[in-house]
């Protein structure tokens, strides 16, 4: 199920609770560069009986999900449904927040990532995140927002520049940024912002990516054109999106899932969920009947 | 007038005039306020520049009664360096309590403890931690009685709650979402703080300090307690050392006019240090990426 040679060092390595800091495996750093153009198998996530609370607030109430690899899934639902906290559990950005705490499963294929001892900074390499806002590093400039991923988890990268330059490439930045690498990444619009940080998140060669409603600051062009970049990516990674915008699930997800007051109420191909919906709830938020 | 049975009334002339009134007593707190600023900078201008010559910043004090009364430069040179000092000890110090306080500590009741203890440092006069260092460090005759380095920690303790109050709300001003782009790419705590929360507030972390700095440079009584000024130029720190406020104190006790007029000249370099140090730290915050 998984050939690639680095990720089963990486699996045994979590399972130890080690860092598999790929400062002690220049090989495996050097044969991901060689992988980076083609097709690649990527690995799923499966969730198992997720609670989340912030404080005393239960957000997700014991929810099953199965993200299945290279494919895109969308998570949709009303504001305060619990789809951007599902998504943050499942990097464990979750419990960066005071007070919230995560119980349940979550798992990259088999690998419980909530397992204890598991170095958190390997979850998060292995499972890249885009936010709502791009933010980019203000002190950075593009070439550096893009590298940091690479240095801020301490990655020694022999062929730096040309990681970056391929990340730029994959996410159709490359050929509006390439005479101005050296400037600061906050000066790029809006749209090319968040495909900044979508390509900060592919430098690392994570496996899953997870995008937190990317497109809810941008405008209709710079959407389309990160829409476009999500089912590119999806050769190569696992995607799973938050959307308010349901034309946009419609478009870019293989299949949806429909979250209401913090449980999954139906999670099917997309084109069933908004032609023929199984549960009513389904049915009345697809229809713009509530929400 | 009426139009349409719509009526727009006119302000009644009380209301007018108790408005004329207000306005004038601001402005008149204003210029009763803007007084004695004006002649404080007035007669130091006055009186100060007749002191300084030549010889003002290349002789030292001799603090005889008869003869010359030599320059200044010990007590000019003395004041740097305790600064100095005073600087290197407390804004590293400072620095990372604050980053305990906002990345670590946060909303705990400990944090909220040190919180409130930096608030009471803050009103201490700094007479009292003189005295605390003359009980604690001269009277106990720690390498030798009075030298320059105990005035440096004197020096330390007062700018240490102006340090970390200030980089406490600099480095809240930097976005959570900048900490949040670091911690999902997998990047160490300590290096989120290393890489993207320091760099990020740098310019106020910097203003913060020289503030911090301006205002140890005119205190008198902590060093009156700890080094007591000798007239001799030295650059040891382990001897007493003269200091420009001290050697303005001593200056203003004499009975001779042109040793009182080098008080005067000494306070015009003082205020001018002062006003540098204000200025810098004005134009490196005019350069901040936090707005």
């Amino acid at each position: 199920m998984n050939p690639p040679d680095t990720t089963s060092k990486e699996r045994k390595d979590m399972s130890t609770g080690r860092d598999p800091s790929p400062r002690a495996e220049p090989a495996a750093d050097a044969s991901e560069a060689t992988i980076s153009v083609e097709r690649r198998r990527g690995h799923g996530v499966n969730v198992n009986g997720l609670n989340a609370y912030y404080g005393k607030q239960h957000a997700v109430k014991n929810v099953d999900i199965a993200f299945p690899a290279n494919e895109v899934t969308a998570i949709i639902g009303p504001s305060g449904s619990g789809k951007s906290t599902v998504v943050r559990c499942v990097n464990r950005m979750h419990e960066e927040i005071p007070g919230a705490r995560a119980e349940g499963r979550v798992a990259l294929d088999e690998l419980d990532v909530y397992a204890p001892g598991v170095d958190l900074t390997a979850v998060r390499r292995m499972i890249g995140m885009v936010f709502q806002k791009p933010n980019p590093f203000p002190t950075m400039s593009i070439f550096e927002n893009v590298a940091a991923g690479l240095r801020l988890t301490g990655t020694k990268s022999d062929n730096l520049r040309e990681r970056v330059h391929r990340s730029l490439r994959a996410v159709g930045l490359w050929g509006e940024v390439k005479n101005r690498l050296n400037e600061p990444g906050i000066g790029l619009s809006g749209g090319q912002q968040q495909r900044l940080c979508i390509a900060r998140a592919v430098a690392i060669e994570p496996e899953v990516i997870l995008m937190d409603e990317p497109c809810s600051a941008l405008d209709p062009i710079a959407t389309l054109r990160v829409e476009e970049l999500i089912d590119e990516l999806k050769s190569r990674y696992t995607i799973v999106i938050v959307t308010h915008n349901m034309q946009q699930a419609a478009r870019v997800a293989d299949s949806t899932v429909f979250m209401l007051d913090g449980e999954v109420i139906e999670h099917a191909p997309t084109n069933e969920i908004f032609t023929r919906p199984k549960d009513e709830r389904t049915e009345r938020y697809v229809t713009g009947k509530f929400g | 007038m009426s139009v349409n049975g719509l009526v727009l009334p006119e302000v009644s002339a009380r209301r007018r005039r108790t408005d004329r009134i207000m306005r004038g007593l601001l402005l008149a707190a204003t210029i009763v306020a803007l007084v004695p600023l004006v002649l404080v900078i007035y007669y130091l201008l006055k009186q100060g520049l007749s002191a300084i010559n030549g010889s003002f910043f290349t002789q030292d004090p001799t603090g005889s009664f008869f003869g010359g009364v030599g320059g200044a430069r010990s007590a000019i040179l003395g004041s740097l360096e305790i600064v100095l000092l005073a600087t290197v000890i407390s804004v590293p110090i400072g620095i990372g309590v604050a980053l305990y306080l906002t990345e670590y500590g946060q909303s705990s009741r400990f944090a909220d403890v040190i919180r409130y203890f930096v608030d009471v440092m803050t009103g201490v006069p700094s007479i009292v931690f003189g005295l605390f260092i003359y009980i604690t460090l001269v009277l106990a005759h720690l390498g030798g009685n009075f030298t320059a380095w105990k005035g440096s920690v004197a020096l330390a303790l007062l700018m240490l709650p102006i340090v970390i109050r200030s980089a406490e709300v600099v480095l809240l001003l930097v976005p959570a979402s900048l900490r949040e782009a670091a911690l999902a790419l997998g990047a160490p705590r300590w290096r989120v703080i290393t890489r993207v929360v320091l760099p990020t507030s740098a310019s106020g972390l910097v203003t913060g300090s020289l503030l911090a700095v301006a205002r140890a440079m005119g205190e008198t009584a902590p060093l009156l307690f700890t080094t007591a000024g000798a007239a001799g130029l030295t650059f040891s720190l382990s001897q007493q050392m003269n200091a420009m406020p001290v050697q303005i104190y001593n200056d203003i006790l004499s009975p001779r006019q042109v040793v009182v007029s080098q008080a005067w000249g000494l306070g015009l370099i003082l205020v001018l240090i002062v006003l540098i140090l204000n200025l810098i730290a004005r134009a490196v915050s005019r350069r901040s990426r936090l707005g």
